[in-house]
This record gives C-alpha cells, sequence and structure tokens, in this order.
C-alpha cells in the first residue's frame, strides 16, 4: 500500500466517530451485509459515515492489510477497528456497544 | 459453491476439535451462516476468533467459492 493510500484511510478514520467501509453506500448498498451494518447504526441513532471500497481495489487491498480482515463490510468506531456486526451484535446485547458509543459521542460536547 | 463438508475440514484443518454448523443463507452454497465451537478460541477475543475462521477459509473466499460468511463463535460449556 502506498503511503498516500494509508494517509487517506487514516484521515477518514480519523474524520468519523463511527466509520462503515462497505460495498455501495447508505442510499444505495449493494451488499446484503452492508445494509445489515447500515440498519445496524441508524437503530443507534448516531451519525456513522459510510465509505464505498467496492469501486476501489487498491483501497480494499491496503484496508485488508491495515485491519488483517479480508472483507467488506469493516467498522471503525474512534478509530479502533471492531470487524464486523458478527462482532458488534454480541457486544450490543451484552451493552457494551451502547456504552462505547455514548463515549465516544460524548466526548464532542464538551 | 462449496459444501458443508468441505467448509468442515478447511475449519477443522486449524482447529481439529471444532463442531462446525453451517447454513446456505441464499440456497446458493456460496453465502453461509457459520457457528463454529471449539476449546481453541478459549480467552481469544472475537476479532482474533473470526480472523482465525477467516484465514482458515482463505482459498474458497479468494478463489470465490465462497462468497460471504456470517460468523458466530463459541467455547463449548463442558471443559472435558
Amino acid at each position: 500500500m502506498t503511503p498516500e493510500m494509508k494517509s487517506a484511510i487514516d484521515a477518514e478514520i480519523q474524520a468519523n466517530k463511527i466509520l462503515v467501509y462497505g460495498k455501495g453506500t447508505k442510499t444505495m448498498p449493494r451488499c446484503g451485509f452492508t445494509l445489515e451494518t447500515i440498519q445496524f447504526f441508524q437503530a443507534f441513532g448516531y451519525p456513522f459515515e459510510v465509505v464505498d471500497a467496492l469501486a476501489d481495489a487498491d483501497k480494499r487491498q491496503a484496508l485488508a492489510e491495515m485491519t488483517d480482515w479480508p472483507t467488506l463490510p469493516k467498522v471503525f468506531i474512534a478509530g479502533k477497528f471492531y470487524g464486523d456486526t458478527d462482532i458488534l451484535e454480541p457486544m450490543r446485547e451484552s451493552g457494551e456497544l451502547q456504552k462505547i458509543l455514548d463515549d465516544t459521542f460524548a466526548e464532542s460536547r464538551i | 459453491m462449496i459444501t458443508h463438508e468441505q467448509i468442515e475440514t478447511l475449519i477443522r484443518a486449524a482447529l481439529p476439535d471444532a463442531v462446525v454448523e453451517t447454513g446456505d443463507r441464499t440456497g446458493t452454497l456460496d453465502h453461509y451462516n457459520l457457528l463454529v465451537v471449539s476449546r481453541g478460541f478459549a480467552g481469544m477475543p472475537l476479532l482474533d476468533r473470526n480472523r482465525l475462521i477467516y484465514s482458515a477459509l482463505g482459498d474458497a473466499l479468494k478463489d470465490g467459492r465462497l462468497h460471504a460468511v456470517e460468523i458466530k463463535t463459541a467455547v463449548p460449556e463442558s471443559g472435558s
């Protein structure tokens, strides 16, 4: 991966408290798992961004290397990688995810 | 396309004690739900459990036999 690609991805991750790299967009998801992830975060009510990584093979490869995770979607919260809803759903059930999101968005109100 | 037996074989190569349940999500044998139960997951974070399974399924994911998987993991309840 080029340094430019890594910087661009790092900047995107920093700019969005919840960031989903998926296939397609919020309004036109092109994969069932991306749609599921969008619906998953809509239920929390916090703002989130979806970036379409389908069209850019170099970016998909860079993301896979950075996260050691081969598939899309990939979810980042407050700059940290959380995998996908296979990981996030058990965290939602335990209440852990609500706390992480509340803490993440509380900071911005100070 | 990939069969239940082929998925189980790939996962057991990495986790010999794994009990693998599969569900064909779409009827096309390329989108699966997986439940993998193994003592090897004890003490392992969910991210690393799923990385291990993706790695075990790597070739099938790369060559397109397997398009997508939803993964659940567990450790067997009895320690025996």
